[in-house]
């Protein structure tokens, strides 16, 4: 049996004597490699047609001398080459032994017993690709002592691999440095004893079967410097090993974070992405938190190390500015929840600190926000600008303080014109000045008509004396 | 035998060439201290251990304490860009006389890098470069590396060309310069420089390979997901760019593609010598691994307009000259499959007079990345120059935006005070008016 398909009616349309139960390893290799003994295309090798064209080729034939010396092969390709066994033992030693890059991803591998068959008698493979091959983990495969003691990268995307099967294999791969395990419906189930040590890259992306609980299994690989967990559907991350301000234990190599395409929306992902010790490089695209407006700098300046966001440098003036930007938008914020730029009366909420871990750091670098920073515009509405002004008629005493509402660009021309409708009296008779709280006793004459009452620096809740 | 001396002038070549050679040390298995690490290699046969010193040589001079010293010289009339080198990550592959620096520097002035202050530091420098091909057997050309819109690479570099001429006339000498791109501009006189410098080196030079920085954005915006990148990013793109077209001189491999059949290849008039660079995949690292692209893929995608490195298009031309550098898997099997489907393209249209289109070359050492870089460890790869009519629509732009700087005499008297005359310009103008004239000469029918 190849593979079981996942549906019970799935594959009913194969017909079995039509289905390609695939061919041998060295078969598919000389296939590509090298021409067949005795073969008709010699002749017609040096030259072909191209349209109306002739394409000169040059050298194919000693490339194809050189190829036919398989022997001498280190970087192969097989790909879609319909692979499904090693063939006969010991001939691809013999044919091929310092293959070191082996694609094998497309094929027709079943079990990994003949990926066995075949990295055995290639002592020098390094990197291995057999993606998208369904391959079956038999429990009882033994692996020779030897083989893969070169690996150094596996690809396993899209192969239906287990976590668990991962582990028991991981042992045959002791200097295993880069490891690809996308879209395997992965859930991690425990932690890499006394394997995977070595790995510094590791691809979980595309299994949305990750949480953030399962990561903390991984949190513990020595070297590990790249993860890529991009579309896993993350939302939430924690290091509850350490407090705000300090350094978690997990992940210590890590240098370059993805988490692409996930349901980031929390800023508290970001703010525990700061207690990584070696984080520097971070990938965090098409996350609903990166709708924000200035989401980006909002990032840098909560994560002090971070030298490289979205595969853009961050250059110190950059992160000067978004550090300046970060600390005056929370600045009010800050305010309200008992932040105070003299440190003895300084006391924020733990809710404020437990959102800005990094706010009290950049008030100390670059001291605290000041009032006039903070000021937010009001907005641009009319009742705004509206002056609330009490009018006085100083000759008649009879008439009632009256109360009025008014533009400060209002013109003294504008408001005697007012006051005389309102007063009866012609304008040009009218003299205003006003008087103010703040200064008792003083009488500002507002003689120019032609100039605003924001000009004499009318102020709400100032009194404006008309005389006539 | 067959060695290149690498030059790189001006703070663009300078920089340029910090990632090329690092590029280079990667892929020899060369430490920063000029040794190799031999224990990967220990167990190949003796003699392939042989071809690969011998291909070595042609870029690296070895020392006989073993150390590999590169064939190169940088140089800028200030210091700064050089200090970098001075003290970076692979100052002691270098010999210090190979960095040469001058006090002043030509302040994005063509005047300045070629007449005033040019003139003071090139003495120096070809006694350097003397000195550099002494150490060779058989000296097969240079490569200078320079940007046409500063002043130290426009300048110096046409009064390097010059001399270079006089005391090596036998030898190739291939460019490869940044062009300035159409919108986006680093110095006001771009064009002024531009002008100038291709209207002194055009006929000293054998072939020019051009990039624009706008192109290479693109690539790095679309291709890399990398929205603003920094020179270091564009410069490593660069360097892989110039490791395909270099790698059939280091390496062994089955097209021995020395300088002169470049020229032989892809240059059918002296002055038509103008090819444009592709380069195919360019694949983000967070994406590696997860699409595998055939010869027959890499192969169409050079054919498309957003992967190449100079802005304009060659569906508005005809190709004259076609060469295919592949490098790493490929079998010649996959490459004639490839050209099949591309000719049923009607978008590739060649002129009438050139019966052979197309060069095709493999290359099979695998193509490096740098470490912790932004692009993918790819199987293959493949890079495309090809000479197409296309190009006069680059210079047509530069010689309009010169048109209108020169009309009202902008930003002219910088360079008559360092002691250019207009006549220059005129001149220079001229000449660019006659290479938009032989393009277009050369794309029609019988």
């Amino acid at each position: 049996m190849y593979f079981k398909c996942s549906h019970p009616t799935g594959g009913s349309f194969v017909r079995p004597n039509k289905a390609n139960f695939g061919v041998d390893f060295l078969t598919a290799l000389k296939k590509r490699y090298a021409l067949e003994d005795g073969s008709d295309d010699d002749g017609i090798s040096c030259s072909l047609i191209v349209g109306s064209k002739q394409v000169q080729t040059v050298g194919f034939e000693s490339i194809t001398k050189k190829q036919s010396h398989l022997r001498a092969l280190q970087n192969i390709s097989l790909w879609k080459c319909a692979v499904s066994c090693a063939g006969e033992q010991g001939r691809i030693a013999e044919t091929c032994p310092n293959i070191r890059v082996v694609n094998l991803s497309k094929n027709l591998l079943s079990s990994w017993n003949e990926v066995i068959l075949i990295a055995e008698q290639l002592n020098n493979l390094e990197s291995l690709d057999l993606s998208e091959n369904k391959l079956q983990f038999p429990s009882d495969s033994p692996t020779p002592s030897g083989t893969f003691s070169n690996l150094k990268i596996l690809v396993l995307n899209k192969i239906g691999i287990t976590w668990a099967e991962v582990l028991r294999f991981a042992a045959s791969w002791p200097v295993l440095e880069e490891l690809y395990l996308k879209s395997n419906s992965i859930s991690i189930s425990e932690r890499p004893v006394n394997v995977l040590q070595k790995l510094t890259l590791l691809d979980l992306s595309s299994n949305p079967a990750i949480d953030e609980s399962q990561l903390y299994l991984i949190a513990y690989l020595p070297r590990l410097a790249h993860l890529f967990i991009s579309e896993i559907g993350l939302s939430s991350i924690h290091f509850p090993d350490a407090g705000i301000g300090c350094k978690t234990s997990m992940f210590p190599s890590l240098q370059y974070l993805v988490v692409n395409d996930n349901q980031i929306s929390e800023w508290s992902f970001i703010n525990e992405l700061d207690k990584l010790q070696s984080l520097q490089s971070l990938s965090c695209t098409r996350n609903p938190l990166c709708e924000v407006d200035k989401a980006e700098d909002i990032i840098i300046a909560k994560i002090a190390q971070l030298k490289t966001l979205n595969r853009c440098q961050i250059f110190p003036e950059e992160r000067r500015g978004a550090e300046l930007d970060y600390r005056r938008t929370f600045g009010i914020e800050w305010k309200r929840a008992g932040g105070h730029p003299d440190p003895d009366k300084n006391r924020p909420n733990a809710e404020f600190i437990s959102a800005h871990p990094r706010y009290q750091l950049l008030c100390c670098k670059y001291g605290a926000p000041e009032d006039e920073e903070l000021k937010t515009e009001q907005p641009f509405m009319l009742k705004n600008q509206l002056l609330t002004l009490k009018i006085k008629c100083s000759n008649q005493h009879e008439q009632k303080v009256l109360e009025k509402q008014l533009p400060d660009s209002m013109t003294v021309q504008k408001v005697k014109g007012l006051l005389s409708r309102l007063l009866k009296v012609p304008v040009s008779e009218l003299l205003l000045s006003y008087e103010s709280p703040k200064m008792p006793g003083k009488e500002i004459e507002l003689g120019n008509d032609l100039q605003s009452l924001q000009f004499y620096s009318v102020e709400n809740g100032d009194c404006l004396l008309v005389r006539w | 035998m067959r060695e290149c001396l690498s030059i790189h002038i001006g703070q663009a070549g300078v920089q340029i060439g910090d990632a090329c050679w690092e590029l280079y040390c990667l892929e020899h298995g060369i430490q920063p201290d000029g040794f190799i690490l031999d224990s990967q290699h220990d167990h190949l046969e003796n003699t392939k251990m042989e071809h690969r010193s011998a291909s070595l040589d042609t870029f690296f001079h070895e020392t006989r304490a073993g150390k590999h010293v590169p064939r190169a010289l940088f140089m800028d009339l200030e210091p700064t860009v050089i200090d970098g080198i001075r003290v970076g990550k692979y100052h002691s592959l270098f010999h210090p006389e190979q960095l040469v620096n001058g006090k002043e520097d030509a302040a994005n002035n063509y005047a300045r890098g070629r007449y005033s202050v040019g003139s003071e530091a090139i003495e120096l420098v070809l006694e350097r470069i003397r000195k550099l091909a002494e150490q060779c057997s058989g000296l097969q050309g240079f490569l200078i590396y320079r940007s046409f819109g500063g002043g130290t690479g426009s300048g110096f570099t046409s009064l390097l060309m010059e001399q270079l001429s006089v005391e090596y006339c036998r030898k190739t000498k291939l460019e490869f310069s940044v062009y300035p791109s159409p919108r986006i501009s680093t110095a006001v006189v771009e064009p002024y420089n531009a002008i100038l410098t291709t209207h002194s080196t055009i006929e000293h030079s054998d072939c020019t390979f051009m990039v624009d920085n706008e192109a290479v954005y693109d690539i790095c915006h679309h291709k890399l997901g990398v929205k603003r990148p920094s020179y270091a990013t564009i410069n490593r793109l660069l360097a892989q760019l110039l490791s395909s077209i270099t790698a059939s001189l280091r390496f062994e491999g089955p097209l021995n593609v020395d300088l002169i059949e470049f020229q032989t290849n892809l240059v059918p008039y002296p002055r038509i010598h103008f090819p444009i660079t592709t380069l195919a995949p360019i694949i983000s690292a967070e994406k590696a691994y997860q699409e595998h692209l055939s010869v027959t893929d890499i192969t169409a995608a050079c054919f498309e307009y957003s992967n190449q490195l100079v802005k304009c298009d060659p569906r508005l031309g005809k190709y004259m000259a076609c060469c295919l550098l592949y490098r790493g898997d490929v079998v010649p099997k996959d490459v004639n499959t490839a050209i099949a489907a591309m000719k049923s393209r009607t978008s590739v249209q060649f002129v009438d007079w050139c019966p052979t289109g197309f060069k095709v070359g493999i290359n099979h050492q695998p193509p490096t990345v740098m470490p912790g870089g932004d692009l993918a460890r790819v199987q293959r790869t493949v890079c495309m120059l090809s000479n197409s009519t296309a190009i006069v629509e680059a210079w047509a732009r530069l010689d309009h935006k010169f048109d209108l700087m020169y009309a009202k005499k902008a930003f002219l008297h910088w360079y008559i005070t360092e002691g250019m005359e207009q006549g220059e310009f005129i001149e220079a103008r001229e000449d660019l008016a006659a290479l938009e004239k032989d393009y277009e000469e050369v794309g029609l029918s019988f």
